[in-house]
């Protein structure tokens, strides 16, 4: 069980990463999607080893949901536009940007092992991978210019949430999660709209060229 | 039982009037609007006069909670939001008059309206800390598209720019809120109500450094949503893009929303983390929105920004006066939280009407309101001389209240600070609403002496009435409510 924990956490920082230095948008959601099915794989394997039945209520709807209905709902929004282009707009290049993500998934290791935890279901290293997860995750958000690369970083740091929650909070319930779901999914269909909206007021969605307020 | 009732009416009235807006037809709109947010408003008060006689209420093991510090919340929300639906009547028939918008786009206006007056009173109810978190979250994404109402650029810049840092910001609180839960696990066990009473019931003996991490984590995610400096900058966008009436409710109304989730989390963690390292880290991003906000407030040259940097100033004084906590400065806190959301509202609805008469929010181009619309010329002027502080106005005793609290504490530097800063703020603010009042219009450019109509006038001039009645005297009621909710905060 402490492999298959180790081993699917580890590959959910890694999908984190691939989204970061993703050059298309499409490998970014890609990524995202990755990143959620690992997420449902390892909150399915945690419900075979506790026999917590939300666990595995959690993993299907973060497979079905997270891995397939929002990446589908991205990819209909952008379709066309932005979609297969290469090399999307970057506030922070891709060296410097790896570099960073790396110092920050430092600080979320160090962060989780000096706070004091009680955990029986997953291991304090795993806590750090998570918080990694959320930091990367909002680094994305803020070293990308394109509005759809903006979205899969702030959905890949809430995945990390959902992996701190499975660290420290088994037992927070169902209802909770489902209410996070929704917000999550409302959230997605929010700013899939805006992002149409962009597609149609400025003919991209490259936020740069969204600048005029100012003082 | 009735309680259970209530708290449930209060937000599923307005959840049942968003649902009718999607199928009733343009002209009903507003009839509807205006019936059923009335309706919401009186159980609002009722739902607070019940809290006032028993201290608490709540209802679904503790799903939903309302005490006198989410009462104070509440009535400013109810308030806000009721005059919000009568100003939007008198603002939408002039959009619609000068085919601004078509009203086929009503549906989608007051479909979002109401979705947010019901993801705002839901935070005032929540009980458990994930709905708290999540409803405070949903008002981001019902009041998001609302920004973005009239469509074009600016708006569309604001509104994206709204939504990717206050989710950011949400994201955070919520590994606060995780981390809240954590420190828990100690004393009340790994599966426990992550409920405001059980929490506060063992908030002595949470774990400090977790309580600690996790008022910080609140404080800088909900601080985003709050607008606290530095991490405001998408407030001065979506509150002055959006239209009129939601900016009243995105300011006087919404920011509040984010102020109780930090308000809350410090009453449970402060036992354990200790209330003086809490308050340290209120007071430096209160002061740092204040300096900020001023800096901006002096160069402004747009109205309506303006309004919205004086929000940030505002928020980051009422974080100032928790941060200084003697029981003096709470209530001066509390009380800023009901005058600010009253008064600002009064001012989004009274430079509304200035924005529709003279189609623009540039200062220097506005002259002569005195003579055009000496209605609206009272509303600025009194109101500007209200949000900055001038007596006999409600703003005026909150924040005096909190300056005596901070020397009542032996907090001299402090309290001077405090004075000064609120002295530095008050002329950028009153100033171009002096000039662009009583300036007289170059010839010829005179405006047709034309207020719009009663239903723009009458919310202001009933928000007017009360921000000075609660300068001159405090209702005892409400009085009774802010020592409750300060003596909650205090504990």
């Amino acid at each position: 069980m402490a492999l298959a924990e180790a081993v699917l956490s580890t590959l959910i920082l890694i999908a984190t990463f691939w989204l970061l230095i993703a050059r298309q948008v499409r490998a970014a959601i890609n990524g995202y999607a990755a990143q959620s099915i690992l997420l449902g794989g390892l909150a399915i394997a945690l419900f075979a080893a506790s026999h917590l039945p939300h666990l595995l209520a959690l993993g299907i709807l973060t497979i079905v949901i997270k891995g397939a209905v929002i990446p589908a709902v991205i990819k209909i929004q952008v379709r066309g536009t932005s979609y297969r282009r290469r090399e999307t707009a970057y506030y922070v290049g891709f060296p410097t940007a790896l570099l960073i993500g790396a110092g920050l998934s430092l600080i979320g290791l160090v962060a989780a092992s000096r706070l004091p935890f009680h955990t029986d279901l997953l291991s304090e290293p795993v806590l750090g991978l998570a918080i990694a997860v959320i930091l990367v995750g909002l680094f994305t958000t803020m070293a990308r210019r394109d509005a759809v690369l903006q979205l899969a970083g702030l959905l890949a740091a809430e995945n990390g949430l959902l992996l701190v929650g499975l660290v420290v909070s088994p037992g927070l319930g169902l209802l909770i999660e489902f209410a996070l779901f929704l917000d999550v999914l409302i959230g997605v269909v929010v700013m899939a709209f805006l992002i149409a909206r962009m597609h149609e007021t400025i003919a991209s969605t490259d936020t740069s060229e969204l600048s005029r307020l100012r003082g | 039982m009735i309680d259970a009732s209530l708290l449930v009416a209060v937000v599923a009235l307005p959840l049942l009037a968003a649902l009718l807006s999607l199928v009733v037809a343009p002209r009903f709109q507003m009839p509807l609007a205006v019936m059923l947010q009335v309706a919401t408003f009186g159980i609002a008060l009722t739902l607070i006069a019940r809290t006032l006689q028993t201290g608490r209420i709540q209802a679904f093991s503790s799903w939903l909670y309302l005490d006198s510090l989410s009462g104070v919340v509440m009535l400013v929300v109810a308030v806000v939001c009721v005059l919000a639906a009568v100003y939007s009547v008198g603002y939408l028939r002039h959009e619609l008059r000068e085919r601004a918008i078509n009203p086929s786009e009503l549906r989608k206006y007051f479909f979002l309206f109401h979705l947010f007056v019901f993801a705002m009173l839901l935070v005032t109810i929540s009980g458990n800390l994930g709905l708290l978190w999540t409803s405070i979250s949903a008002t981001t994404l019902a009041s998001a598209p609302l920004v973005d109402f009239y469509g074009s650029h600016e708006p569309l810049e604001a509104a994206w720019k709204f939504v990717v840092l206050t989710v950011a910001g949400s994201l955070i609180a919520l590994l606060g809120m995780l981390l809240l839960y954590q420190s828990g696990v100690g004393p009340l066990g790994t599966t426990f109500d992550f409920s405001i009473p059980v929490l506060a019931g063992a908030a002595s003996h949470l774990s400090p450094t977790l309580a600690a991490t996790a008022f910080l984590l609140v404080l800088v995610g909900f601080g985003t949503k709050a607008g606290l400096a530095p991490m405001h900058t998408w407030l001065p966008d979506a509150h002055s893009q959006a239209p009129s009436p939601v900016c009243a409710m995105l300011s006087g109304a919404e920011l509040n929303c984010a102020l109780l989730g930090i308000f809350r989390v410090y009453t449970l963690t402060a036992p354990a983390a200790g209330a003086t390292t809490l308050r340290t880290a209120l007071l430096v991003f209160g002061i740092l929105s204040m300096v900020v906000a001023i800096a901006f407030l002096i160069s402004q040259r747009n109205f309506k920004r303006l309004l919205a940097y004086s929000s940030v100033e505002q928020m980051g004084l009422i974080a100032v006066g928790v941060g200084v906590g003697t029981p003096v400065a709470l209530i001066g806190s509390l009380l800023l939280v009901v005058t600010h959301g009253l008064t600002k509202c009064l001012m989004f609805f009274a430079s509304g009407n200035l924005l529709l008469r003279f189609r623009t929010t540039t200062i220097t181009e506005i002259r002569g309101v005195v003579r055009a619309m000496p209605w609206t010329a009272l509303l600025l002027v009194a109101g500007a001389l209200a949000i900055a502080g001038a007596p006999p106005f409600g703003v005026f005793i909150s924040e005096f209240s909190i300056i005596t609290g901070a020397f009542a504490g032996h907090l001299w530097a402090l309290g001077a600070v405090i004075a000064a800063l609120i002295l530095l703020g008050f002329i950028p603010l009153v100033a171009p609403f002096h000039r662009m009042t009583f300036s007289n219009a170059a010839t010829g450019e005179a405006v047709a002496g034309a207020e719009l109509s009663t239903m723009s006038l009458l919310p202001a001039l009933a928000l007017l009435g009360a921000v000075l009645v609660i300068g001159i005297w405090i209702p005892t009621p409400l009085n009774q409510l802010l020592h409750n909710a300060a003596a909650v905060m205090a504990r």
